[in-house]
């Protein structure tokens, strides 16, 4: 399974399907009166086409494997939800904070609690130099 | 006579304090945005379209044009510098960076900002006169024209960013599926929702953009692991006669080329420079020096760079047709400030369209006069750890997401779809047209179903319509021309194999 372009192909027929058969639970109509399903449900078949000859090809090119590091992107996914929900608990200040400190996991270099808070202090105002000078409804308090 | 008075009527707008401002700030942001490792003009315009929600719509435009043609600038300083590629910048490594290791670094960033310089003047010579001519043809379009015109835009696209037709083409039409969520316009009917009311305006176009690009950008940058070495070498950008005229050649080409290139679908300034570096290999009058750091290596890309980013500007304000995933993206700038690109757009808004018209000309000179003189202190940008920038990076995301409906849950679709973008970056699959297909896509299918209804369900139109018929066949050949391609690639890798399976069992 550690083949990139089988992966791709999987992944597109993934997705169309995914539409297509979606679409097929509203009105597909006639091309005269195309309904709600008919234009992605075209879209979706077509999508599966290219799906499928991604798949066939995989087994006639050479071999690329797939590279997923899930730990960067995981991390980083995470601190802007708790970005988001301490926004929505507490205020926005509180989730700048926690985004960085949660974001600067992902970072290459070695981990340094004073460094995250000056780019927190920092981040935070820009918040307020956005709030105040652009007129952007940010929640900072 | 009419083009000249409507440009002076644009630069009345384009020189109020205020739009010099948006202008200068947008250039100023753009330049030290594109200035970092990967975010070109796509994830540049992402991650800034929010600041301009509350600006007045023609500053907005404004500065939003201004951060395009910055963002491209800044990526041509750091492919010449520290041979840092971006899209927009893949040749300005070759000979910029060739000039850098002969400590001509001062040189090429002059002859880059002068190239650039002349290339957008060319450019804006062309837009003024060619823009309105091409919104009158506009009104020749018919439904079935629309969707065959944004057909050949999605092929182009497809075939120039990504080099594989058919990834290309998947993303694309991903972009358009995505695109189909929300209420059908047709039918009041809510498609692909999962019932959740967030979703019944559709995906916004923000979240899908910082996702897929702001995001996923971030996270290759950290995978990759790499630490970029600041650029400490010395400055010096005073040409000499010799050199300077040693630059108008290429650039008056590169403007030629690139207006020409930037006007065609799926064209933009990635082929223009290319073509013009290519033209430059072979017309110059030091062909035999270019690749090895000449300054025409560096004067006709840079030209053609910025007179096609220019140029591109024409499909999109005459026929409302955008032709890059840049476009595509300062199109749908354009609707969340009201404004509908096309035919009309020329007639209904003079002051914005003569205004963005003159205040590229203006952007052009502030380039000159302030991003290259200050180049050095631009590159400081690169002592900053990346450790320090990417939190602020993702700040910027969530800051955008969130400014677009003042709602934090749009922060989880950013998120749905920065695990996408990733998943996109490590299957190989470039996002770029996906958000073509995904601007495009609602335009595609209301044109579609109304062709559809005035031929009563037959294609013919497609085919018949002498507009309509020469883009379909332009498709087609293009299609073709790819397939036999694979097939005798194919072909030949098949019969060199055999060859070589003969060659060893004979060895044995």
């Amino acid at each position: 399974m550690n083949n990139q372009t089988l992966v791709r192909g999987l992944f597109l027929a993934a997705i169309s399907l995914l539409f297509g058969l979606n679409a097929l639970r509203y009105n597909i109509g006639s091309f005269a009166h195309a309904g709600p399903g008919m234009f992605p449900f075209m879209v979706s078949a077509m999508l599966l086409l290219i799906a499928l000859i991604t798949i066939v090809r995989s087994r006639t090119i050479p071999l690329v494997p797939l590279d997923l590091n899930l730990k960067n992107i995981g991390l980083l996914l995470f601190a802007l939800c708790a970005f988001a929900v301490v926004s929505k608990l507490l205020n926005m200040t509180v989730g700048i904070a926690v985004m960085v400190f949660v974001a600067a996991l992902a970072g290459r270099s070695s981990y340094s609690v004073w460094r995250n808070v000056k780019i927190a202090a920092g981040l935070i105002a820009v918040a307020f130099t956005f709030q105040k000078l652009l007129g952007l409804n940010l929640p900072l308090v | 006579m009419d083009a000249l008075h409507n440009l002076a009527f644009g630069f009345q707008h384009a020189l109020t304090l205020q739009n010099l401002m948006f202008c200068a700030i947008g250039c100023t942001v753009g330049t030290l945005v594109g200035l970092l490792p990967g975010l070109g003009p796509l994830a540049t315009i992402s991650l800034l379209l929010p600041l301009t929600y509350s600006i007045p719509t023609g500053g907005a435009l404004i500065m939003l044009a201004g951060i395009y043609y910055g963002a491209q600038y800044g990526d041509s300083v750091s492919a010449i510098t520290m041979k840092i590629p971006h899209a927009s910048s893949i040749v300005a490594c070759i000979d910029g960076y060739q000039m850098t290791l002969k400590g001509q670094t001062g040189l090429a960033l002059f002859t880059a900002g002068v190239s650039s310089f002349i290339g957008g003047t060319v450019a804006i010579v062309v837009l003024t006169f060619l823009a309105p001519t091409l919104g009158e043809v506009a009104f020749l379009f018919g439904p079935a024209d629309y969707c065959a015109l944004m057909l050949v835009g999605f092929v182009c696209v497809s075939f120039v960013t990504t080099g594989s037709l058919l990834n290309g083409l998947a993303m694309c039409m991903i972009g358009v599926l995505l695109g189909c969520i929300g209420t059908d316009v047709n039918s009041g009917m809510p498609r692909f929702t999962m019932d959740f009311a967030f979703l019944a305006d559709g995906v916004g176009l923000v979240s899908v953009a910082l996702g897929c690009f702001g995001i996923a950008e971030i996270t290759k940058n950290l995978d990759s692991g790499e630490e970029r070495t600041p650029f400490n070498g010395k400055i010096n950008l005073i040409p000499t006669w010799a050199e300077f005229k040693r630059i108008i050649p290429s650039a008056l080409r590169g403007s030629v080329i690139g207006s020409f290139l930037g006007i065609l679908p799926g064209g933009g300034p990635v082929i223009a420079q290319f073509a013009a570096y290519a033209v430059d290999k072979k017309v110059s009058k030091y062909k035999d020096e270019i690749g090895s750091g000449a300054i025409e290596g560096v004067a006709g890309q840079a030209a053609a760079d910025e007179a096609a980013a220019r140029t591109s500007f024409i499909p999109l304000m005459s026929i409302g047709i955008p032709e890059n995933a840049v476009m595509a993206l300062m199109m749908a700038a354009f609707i969340i400030k009201g404004i509908q690109p096309g035919p009309n757009m020329i007639a209904g808004h003079p002051d914005l369209f003569w205004g963005l018209v003159a205040s590229m000309w203006v952007g052009n000179v502030f380039l000159l006069v302030l991003n290259v003189p200050m180049v050095r202190y631009w590159l400081s940008v690169f002592k900053i750890p990346y450790s320090v920038l990417f939190p602020s990076i993702l700040f910027f995301c969530c800051i955008g997401t969130f400014s677009v409906n003042n709602n934090l849950d749009d922060i989880f679709i950013t998120c749905a779809f920065g695990l996408l973008g990733y998943l996109f970056m490590r299957l190989d699959l470039d996002a770029a047209p996906l958000m073509l297909g995904f601007i495009l896509g609602p335009m595609l299918e209301e044109n579609f179903r109304r062709a559809m209804l005035i031929s009563r369900g037959s294609f013919s139109p497609f085919a018949t319509r002498p507009i309509a018929g020469s883009l379909m066949a332009v498709i087609v050949v293009f299609v073709l021309w790819q397939i036999v391609g694979a097939v005798r690639k194919s072909r030949n890798g098949g019969s060199r194999a055999v060859n070589a399976a003969v060659a060893d069992a004979a060895r044995s």
